[in-house]
């Protein structure tokens, strides 16, 4: 029993510690790079499970709040305070949630001084804001009534709470009746966008029944998890009543969804065999319809698996409803596809686990779950309350089992958290990674070498390849094209037919050639190959020294072990790896470009002055007015003539050493009036 | 008063030669595009361009950017009021408002906003129209480097009767409509074309209402919602409250606090 519940805490602290790890990706490096995220899949699993499933989860509170407090149906009670708790905490999991899923979470609070009535998110976003306010204040009440607030001012706070209790569900009920609703109405805005099965101008009817529905079949669930976990009674009369309002609450939502079709004519479309309809036949029949005819069967819902099946049919059901709207059945762009990468899950995941374990926390030590009592004259004599299972001294220091579980749940979490750390992806750290255009790697060729009868003076040649081994290739010969395209001395082989089957056949041409300009102003490799120029670093110290037996071997590359390990004195990678090299290359390299300047002068003027007039339009205030002037630089120290510039003139070693062999140009700067 | 200005696009005269692109990245300093995995080309919108220039098949050239709608579902989207119609026609954002929820990005139809997914504190980026040259008086970069004329700036009145103009004289040359002056509700870039310019909405045929209109009726009903059910609530409590009451007195129980912790 001991043993079960510690495992099950450990399970759920890897996965917190896992979310921990992650997170720090996640605001270190921004979404892009551990989502999976674009501009044509803007919202993505946070959106569709944290916000839009979480709120509906939740929905349980105020449902469960109305019908006990507003309707009176008092044998319902003991789900009072579990439901509440469970909305509280599944509705911080959503603010949480959201602080991952926006783009600057820190800027959250502006939608409550930037309002912006015209839009639904802003109601969203205040009827959350306001309902986890009374959520706390409902809620408020049991952690009151600890021993720890045994204090004259906690006890009249919880007499105020108490007092109100009233208002407060109402309000409850307002703001979620809005709020579920509104969720639904987002997506009224893109009726281009969301398959016509999902789009409805009554989307925010069918998003407040559905919450209304899960609600009540996550209490059910979260009454069976209560009751394996922590071995409380389970009331199966109780649970059969949730099923049978749940049952109704179903029936009412498939038929909705199913009469606003029919009601547009657009019932046809369900059965045209796209897989869209055979998605919405699944959310309405299997996840719907299903369960609510199950729990229509009194022998069915009172049973803990009948109502257990029924439960995760209809969370099932509802969450696919939220996730098909936003996500699956939400039109992109062709060519373009949306699935989470596991750090998405992981966030998730760990969100759901850390809220699981906070529930288990305030469920061991406040009294949520015996409510039978909290009416009779508490907050009068509060040292007298009865809380006969609850022992005061036992609760003051709010600890793990034993010690060896709290050991257990660290070490947990700190694996975790190490297991994702090590497990994200390395270009994570480096923010969102280029995409490479993959090039063949260097390859070995014997033939001679014709030059392209256009290319006398550019840079493209062709190889007549000898097949191995045959003297005379001429039969058989195959002709390579290779090019210099980047203008940078380097040739490589061209595959022209592959690039042209790529690029769409007769009308790529133009990508490369502009037919109008110069040869050598084709488009460059580069253009494309973007990854080209980026730095890389190909050398993997440590899989060398793995290979190379650790320490003996590093005098294979570092041959000189008197000396420092400089890149001096360290071996070529090519003396290893030769079949990196072009043996029997046969092209010359091009000769070293010659740069023309037009003098030291002309020179600096173009260098200086083009960037100071630039820096002066650019940020006026920051320089002063005739930063762009002559006399900037050519005033000489009393200001009153203009300096002539001479070379600069470097240290005296410098001088002397090879690197300036004509030392004759340089002089020492003269002041000459 | 201000005039309402706006952007007309010719395709037939656009040769695709790409110097509007350049012009804008000039002048909103956009920088280099580079392939990342949230582009499906390089030469997307993306958020270093915030127009391209669309080849279609047969040497057809359409250039993309914000539709500066007349009445813009981003707009109506964004929960701070980042993004606002100005009086002279532009759609225009302001960073420091934006929390990044990018529902902007999901309400407009041509999926035209795009966001800076590679930075730790993202934005949103999209064509201003250049309003900053517009108060100044000066005309979008992108209209100024066209050497085909094939873009025009002006009064939005002005530029839709150049449109029909254009039209009349030339009807064979021309698709008989004038994208953007009805759809979702009218913009202010209008094209004229002689292919249909469906691929560049969602729906290749908008409906000419207004985006902001279909949230509105949702949007409208919740003052009375929130009066209705308040009132409900608090209507069914007192009633149930008072009938518990009268029961429990008719029963000549002690307690006055109703049934409560009967068990």
């Amino acid at each position: 029993m001991m043993d079960r519940k510690i495992t099950f805490k450990s399970i759920l602290w890897l996965l917190t510690g896992i979310w921990i790890a992650v997170s720090l990706a996640r605001y270190i490096r921004g979404l892009g790079s551990i989502t999976d995220l674009s501009d044509s899949t803007p919202w993505g699993l946070w959106i569709a499970f944290d916000v839009m499933s979480g709120v509906a989860l939740a929905a349980g509170g105020f449902v469960i709040a109305a019908v006990v407090y507003i309707f009176h149906l008092e044998k319902f009670r003991p789900f009072v305070r579990p439901a509440i708790l469970t909305a509280f905490l599944g509705y911080i999991a959503v603010a949480v949630g959201l602080l991952y899923d926006l783009g600057i979470p820190l800027n959250i609070w502006h939608a409550a001084i930037y309002p912006q009535p015209h839009s639904v998110l802003f109601e969203v976003a205040m009827c959350v804001m306001l309902y986890l306010t009374v959520l706390f204040l409902e809620f408020c009440p049991v952690i009151l009534e600890h021993p720890w607030f045994n204090r004259l001012f906690y006890r009249k706070l919880h007499k105020a709470l108490k007092r109100i209790t009233i208002p407060l569900v109402i309000m409850g009920i307002v703001l979620s009746t809005l709020h579920q609703s509104s969720l639904g109405s987002l997506f009224l805005i893109s009726p281009d966008r969301v398959h016509p099965l999902w789009y409805s101008p009554v989307l925010w009817v069918l998003f407040f029944v559905s919450a209304v529905g899960l609600g009540l079949m996550t209490i059910a669930a979260e009454s069976l998890f209560s009751s394996w976990y922590f071995g409380h009674k389970l009331r199966v009369d109780l649970l059969s009543g949730l099923g049978r309002a749940a049952s109704f609450v179903l029936f009412a939502y498939a038929l909705l969804r199913l009469a606003d079709l029919a009601l547009r004519h657009k019932l046809d479309q369900a059965l045209n065999g796209t897989w869209q309809a055979n998605l919405f036949l699944f959310e309405i029949f299997l996840a719907a319809l299903l369960p609510a005819i199950l729990m229509s069967f009194r022998r069915i819902r009172s049973s803990p698996a009948g109502i257990g099946i029924s439960s995760i049919l209809t969370i099932l059901g509802v969450i696919g409803y939220r996730f098909d709207l936003c996500i699956v059945a939400f039109a992109r762009p062709e060519g373009v596809s949306y699935f989470p990468t596991w750090m998405e899950f992981a966030v998730t995941i760990g969100i759901v686990a850390a809220a699981i374990l906070a529930f288990i926390f305030i469920v061991e030590h406040f009294n949520v779950s015996r409510t039978m009592h909290e009416h009779k004259g508490d907050a009068v004599e509060p040292n007298v309350r009865p809380r006969s299972s609850f022992s005061p001294l036992s609760l003051r220091i709010p600890m793990p089992e034993s010690r060896s579980a709290l050991r257990r749940y660290s070490l947990a979490l700190i694996a975790g958290a190490a297991f994702a750390a090590a497990a994200l992806p390395t270009d994570v750290w480096q923010g969102s990674p280029l995409l490479s255009t993959p090039v063949t790697s260097p390859m070995i060729m014997k033939g001679s070498l014709t030059n392209n009868s256009l290319s006398s003076k550019s840079n493209t040649y062709i190889i007549n390849l000898h097949p191995s081994g045959s003297a005379d290739g001429e039969t058989d010969a195959k002709q390579v094209l290779i090019i210099d395209g980047n203008r940078n001395g380097r040739l490589v082989v061209f595959p022209h037919q592959f690039h042209r089957d790529k690029l769409d056949g007769e009308n790529s041409c133009v990508l490369c050639h502009h037919q109008a300009l110069p040869f050598d102003q084709n488009t460059s490799c580069s253009e494309c190959h973007r990854d080209m120029y980026l730095p890389t670093d190909l050398f993997n110290h440590s899989v060398h020294i793995a290979r190379l037996d650790e320490n003996a071997g590093c005098v294979e590359c570092h041959a000189d072990p008197t000396k420092t390990k400089t890149r001096e004195n360290t071996r070529s990678c090519a003396e290893c790896h030769q079949d990196t090299i072009l043996r029997g290359f046969i092209i010359p390299l091009k000769e070293e470009s010659v740069e023309y300047a037009e003098g030291y002068m002309y020179a600096m003027h173009g260098l200086c002055i083009t960037c100071h007039e630039q820096k002066l339009t650019e940020e006026p205030d920051r320089y002063c007015r005739n930063f762009a002037d002559c006399g900037t630089c050519h005033r000489d120290i009393n200001g009153k003539y203009f300096r002539r510039m001479s070379p600069y003139v470097a240290h005296k070693s410098n001088i002397a050493s090879e690197r300036n062999p004509a030392g004759a140009i340089l002089s020492r700067p003269d002041y000459e009036n | 008063m201000t005039v309402r200005t706006g952007i007309l696009i010719d395709t037939t005269l656009c040769t695709g030669c790409d110097r509007c692109v350049e012009a804008c990245k000039q002048e909103n300093k956009l920088g280099k595009d580079l392939p990342r995995r949230w582009k499906r080309n390089i030469d997307d919108l993306s958020s270093t361009r915030f127009t391209t220039v669309i080849q279609r098949e047969g040497n057809h050239f359409v250039r993309q950017l914000c539709r500066h709608c007349e009445q813009p579902a981003c707009v109506s989207a964004c929960i701070v009021g980042a993004l606002k119609k100005t009086a002279e026609g532009p759609v225009i954002y302001d960073s420091a408002k934006c929390m990044g929820c990018r529902y902007c990005i999901m309400s407009c139809p041509f999926g035209i906003p795009r966001y800076d997914w590679e930075n730790s504190i993202p934005y949103i980026r999209k064509c201003t129209m250049c309003y900053p040259r517009i108060l100044d008086g000066q005309i979008p970069a992108c209209v100024e480097a066209c050497p085909e004329k094939a873009t025009t700036f002006g009064p939005c009145d002005e530029l839709l009767r150049e449109a029909h103009h254009r039209i009349e004289e030339n009807p064979e040359r021309y698709i008989q409509s004038v994208v953007g002056e009805n759809e979702v509700g009218g913009s202010s870039i209008i094209y004229i074309s002689d292919i249909s310019l469906g691929f560049l909405s969602y729906n290749p045929n908008p409906g000419a209402q207004p985006l902001p209109a279909l949230t509105w009726s949702a949007l409208s009903k919740v003052p009375p919602l929130i009066i209705g059910i308040g009132g409900l609530m608090t209507g069914i409590y007192w009633i149930v409250e008072r009938r518990i009451k009268l029961s429990t007195k008719s029963l000549h129980t002690p307690t006055s606090k109703g049934k409560k912790g009967n068990e």
